[in-house]
């Protein structure tokens, strides 16, 4: 057997190596990561709001609060359902914070929420919990 | 034979490797962190990481434009210099007269800075019409004496038996240059490639003279534009940093042997 025939076509000599296989890696990696951008950024922000004790509250008013380059603006406000639930949209930042309030039972903390890109859909781990000295 | 003990020299290489990396990996922590710089005691290992101001980085500035711009400009310096380097190289090793002359010209040039001639090539650049182009933002860039050296010192290690048999068979200068000539000077081609990017990557005083629209900008002024709108956010500066030094240090990565293969290819001539 000739030394010619144990060597590799030139196609593969020319795209099986490290300046093509890692670009290559690179931009499968960014497509990737862009088609889970597109098919997740509405701006959807799903949350919770619970008292002190931990029971759900309806009927108070959640603050969506954006970056707007260096401070943060009211972007949107919600009313959460009887199970405390509530749906932000529109959350058009990456930077976000969120502020909920029952007059009579009281206010959160401003909770802010971080997120990998703008416009991300997100649903928060930790509920809005609403304490009378808030 | 007693083989004198290695592992003295490769702690030495160690240590000093490690205080040559600690600034990089200083920068890489503190774009995860945001922690203060001046913090005292400093904390080696980083607390509570994220990456959310890689996510500002990109947000704060039109990352993605500069990014484009960087990659356009760098791609025509890289391209423009392997074609005009590998050229004026080839033309250094053939005998013709005054060639000394031309060798010391290049030399001497060398010794000027480019920000004393930055203003006829501005004039050079405008009548051209290239002002906040792609093309402007590259032009000076487009052939560096060190490169066209490195060129020089690899083709003249090609044997000349081979260029005049490749002459014998018909081929003319072109074809030499580009059958013969750079297949074998792979490590000057990579040589070039590294120093036209990472130069023109980081390049700051010409593109702040040549552009003058904020969409034509390039990611070093897009640092000082970042700089000019926040001034606190250590987090995402650091993240800026790494994000427009990762290409250049890929790069590097990818073509480190052939590189340091390139650079050297001079020394061990007689």
């Amino acid at each position: 057997m000739s030394g010619d025939a144990l060597e590799p076509p030139r196609w593969r000599r020319l795209m099986v190596n490290r300046f093509v296989l890692v670009p290559a890696a690179i931009a499968v990696v960014i497509s990737l990561w862009n088609i889970y951008v597109v098919t997740h950024d509405h701006g959807v922000v799903i949350g919770r709001v619970v008292d002190d004790a931990g029971r759900p509250v309806g009927d108070a008013t959640v603050v969506l609060w954006v970056l707007n380059f260096t401070t943060y603006v009211e972007k949107a406000r919600a009313t959460t359902a009887p199970d405390g639930r509530f749906q932000l949209v529109n959350a058009e930042s990456h930077n976000l914070q969120l502020i909920a309030e029952k007059p009579g039972v009281g206010r959160s903390a401003r909770v802010p929420v971080r997120l990998y890109f703008r416009a991300e859909d997100v649903e928060l781990e930790q509920p809005l919990v609403l304490s009378a000295g808030g | 034979m007693h083989r004198p003990a290695r592992w003295p020299i490769h702690l030495t290489l160690l240590a000093v490797s490690a205080v040559m990396l600690v600034p990089f990996y200083w920068v890489l922590k503190t774009s995860v962190t945001g922690e203060n710089i001046f913090a005292y005691p400093p904390s080696l290992i980083p607390k509570a990481p994220h990456p959310f101001y890689y996510v500002d980085a990109w947000y704060y500035i039109p990352f993605a434009r500069y990014f484009l711009n960087s990659v356009a400009v760098s791609a025509i310096a890289v391209v423009a210099n392997l074609l005009f380097n590998a050229l004026a190289g080839y033309a250094l090793i053939r005998p013709f007269p005054g060639r000394a002359s031309v060798v010391l010209l290049f030399l001497s040039c060398m010794m000027v800075p480019f920000q004393a001639t930055i203003i006829p090539a501005y004039l050079i650049t405008g009548r051209l019409g290239l002002l906040d182009s792609y093309w402007g933002l590259a032009l000076p860039q487009c052939s560096t004496i060190v490169c066209i050296f490195v060129f020089k010192a690899s083709f003249e290690a090609v044997p000349r038996s081979l260029i005049d048999a490749a002459r014998i068979d018909g081929l003319s200068e072109w074809r030499i240059i580009w059958k013969i000539m750079l297949p074998l000077a792979k490590a000057a081609v990579a040589t070039n490639v590294i120093l036209a990017f990472i130069w023109s990557w980081n390049n700051f005083l010409w593109p702040l003279i040549v552009t003058r629209s904020a969409d034509m900008q390039t990611l070093p002024l897009g640092l000082a534009r970042f700089l000019s709108y926040q001034e606190d956010t250590t987090g995402a500066l650091y993240a800026f940093c790494v994000m427009v030094l990762a290409p250049g240090i890929l790069l590097f990565l990818l073509a480190q042997q052939e590189f340091i293969r390139g650079l050297t290819s001079g020394a061990t001539k007689g």
